[in-house]
């Protein structure tokens, strides 16, 4: 009996470590992204977009991964109709051009099991540009509400919008954005 | 011969013998034949009284385009859910030179925006924010704590589902600056508190693992009148 808990436990620990690469679909209602930049050095201005459209693979075991994700520039929501219509502007997003900004990665980097920095080509404005996630948190865990794995977290990221040519109101309004990325994905 | 470059900067300082603009005080002054030093110590005089008149607190208004309050929860020790209020209002007292001010900020609990409309609707209802029974949610604070001429904290009460709790909230950054648009000092900043909700009788969740702990993300910019 004691072995047989033994051998349990065993396939318990071993299972996760199946170096099978596994495919998670983003949770709409939890994986968004929020942008920040100051407002005249004074104050953050803060914004977000509809759900990231995606799907993430990873291989906990393996230490890779991969990232496929959208998001609608015209969906950009600061809270104000008249800053968002101003944002999805030709000198802002330019989202009639440009409507999808995305996030395309295959360079996932892990502290042991906990993933740490995503590595990929982020596009804005037709614009692409190396970009680095970095980890806050990350977690995976079973969902009992949902009966599946879910793993996710919190990344970030800064950028110079006027790299990506989106330079109206510089430099009374930064030039830094700090991306703050929700992402919770559920596994398929 | 220098080039003149960007559009001309308007900075209201009158007194020079090229302005051709009616109704300053260097018009005022032209058209009693004044010499232009009479203007000038007229401009120190002013200067001086609103040097003074610094000492005294001043009003400003909340600039609802630039201020908002966001929140942070965490999701199943997995990832950090965030929403805001949209609509809010109030008024500051400031008086820098004496370090002092008094703010009241009034928050629309229906303005709740998560970017999921269920889940906002949810937040409405009596299980969080019961918006129909408690409209609005009262920040008032008294307690501004300065660093030389920089607020660092406000400490107040707030009043959330008729229940007054103190909060302190601590400054992030603090700035006040001439708004080229209003032509018109603005101050703000961005201010931080933790809260525990259920003290405030929102303890929906929390007996069975939601997390009670709610991060407060103040953004503020107010216009002086």
């Amino acid at each position: 009996m004691r072995l047989h808990l033994a051998c349990l436990l065993l396939g318990a620990l071993a299972a996760p470590a199946t170096a099978e690469p596994v495919v998670y679909t983003l949770d709409p209602t939890h994986s968004f992204v929020t942008f920040e930049l100051m407002h005249f050095g004074t104050s953050t201005i803060r914004g977000r977009f509809s759900p990231v459209n995606g799907s993430v693979t990873l291989d906990r075991a393996a230490g890779r991964g991969s990232a496929d994700l959208a998001l609608d520039t015209a969906s950009v929501s600061t809270g104000l109709r008249a800053f968002d219509a101003r944002i999805r502007e030709r000198d802002l997003l330019a989202s009639e051009a440009f409507p999808q900004a995305s996030f395309v990665a295959e360079r996932f980097r892990f502290d042991g099991d906990r993933l740490a920095e995503v590595r990929g080509e982020f596009t804005l404005r037709g614009v692409s540009r190396p970009l680095s996630l970095f980890a806050r948190h990350f977690a995976c865990e079973r969902r009992a509400s949902l009966q599946r794995e879910v793993c996710g977290g919190d990344f970030e990221a800064e950028i110079q919008r006027s790299v990506f040519g989106a330079s109206f109101g510089l430099p009374f309004v930064g030039d830094r954005v700090r991306l703050l990325v929700q992402v919770e994905g559920i596994r398929q | 011969m220098r080039r003149r470059s960007g559009p001309p900067v308007k900075l209201r300082i009158e007194g020079g013998s090229s302005s051709r603009r009616p109704g300053t005080i260097a018009e005022a002054h032209r058209s009693g034949a004044r010499p232009v030093r009479a203007t000038l110590s007229t401009i120190i005089v002013a200067l001086a009284v609103c040097a003074a008149a610094r000492a005294e607190p001043q009003s400003y208004a909340i600039d609802p385009t630039h201020t908002f309050v966001t929140f942070e929860t965490a999701h199943f020790g997995t990832s950090t859910s965030r929403g805001r209020f949209e609509r809010m209002q109030g008024s500051v007292q400031f008086d820098r030179a004496g370090k002092a001010g008094r703010v009241e900020i009034s928050i629309a609990t229906a303005s709740v925006s998560t970017g999921v409309p269920a889940l906002d609707s949810r937040l409405r209802g009596p299980e969080f924010f019961d918006s129909t029974a408690y409209p609005s949610a009262t920040f008032i604070a008294e307690g501004f704590t300065f660093v030389g001429d920089t607020v660092t904290e406000v400490a107040g009460h707030l009043t959330l589902l008729g229940k007054t709790l103190p909060l302190t909230l601590k400054a992030k950054n603090f700035n006040c600056y001439l708004s080229p648009l209003l032509l018109r000092e603005t101050c703000g900043g961005d201010f931080e508190a933790t809260l525990q909700r259920s003290r405030w009788g929102m303890a929906f969740g929390t007996d069975i693992g939601a997390p009670d702990s709610v991060r407060l993300l103040v953004q503020v910019e107010a216009i002086r009148q």
